[in-house]
């Protein structure tokens, strides 16, 4: 892995993912960004570019998944992550439920039956991995 | 939870800082518990208690 946990903090007030905490993540950012436009810039078929920018992109969300995971956090950061994720969660099940509905009765009102299956399958989704966590826990602890 | 975390802490002659290291949380993490607005999982006062060299969890955490 390249870039290191320490080198990040959690983002906490502005959405998910974290934020350089020192020079060597600020260096890490700045790198990433500067690979992509030279890959862009390069000289070169659009074949080679293309699989370049792919190489870059998984190495880029291996290390991020990597960071993620490994950022140090406390019980109390822990318990506090899990909470404000599971009000996020609400947040965004309400929305997407009030979305549904609200697709449902104006397409009925048009006489068809339509809602975005996106939304159908993000929710089914969420149902599927709040079954499989908590299987994994009861039978954890 | 009431805790004499600062109290032994200060007995001691260490900062907040060097108590998180020690039982490996954050600072924030240590204010919290001395301002008695966070209880503790029972592995982390067990931690504190030894890092303060205290005999008992019962010596540093108490129940209001």
């Amino acid at each position: 892995m390249i870039g290191k946990p320490e080198w990040f903090k959690r983002r906490k007030y502005t959405g998910w993912g974290f934020t350089p905490a020192t020079w060597q993540g600020w260096a890490y950012i700045t790198a990433f960004v500067l690979l992509f436009f030279l890959i862009t810039a390069l000289p070169v078929i659009g074949g080679l570019r293309t699989l370049l920018l792919v190489i870059l992109a998984i190495i880029g969300c291996v290390d991020f998944i990597h960071i993620i995971i490994k950022m140090p956090r406390d019980e109390r950061d822990r318990m506090h992550e899990a909470i404000s994720e599971r009000n996020a969660l609400w947040a965004i099940l309400a929305v997407l439920t009030i979305g549904i509905g609200y697709q449902a009765a104006v397409s009925a009102a048009h006489g068809t039956k339509y809602v975005d299956p996106v939304i159908l399958i993000a929710l089914l989704v969420g149902v599927v991995v709040k079954m499989v966590s908590n299987i994994y826990l009861d039978k954890k602890n | 939870m009431e805790t004499k975390i600062a109290f032994y802490r200060n007995k001691l002659g260490i900062t907040q800082e060097q108590l998180a290291e020690l039982v490996g949380v954050s600072r924030q993490t240590i204010i919290s518990l001395e301002q008695n607005r966070y209880n503790p999982s029972l592995l982390l006062a067990h931690k504190i208690t030894k890092a303060l060299k205290q005999g008992k969890i019962e010596e540093v955490f108490g129940v209001k």
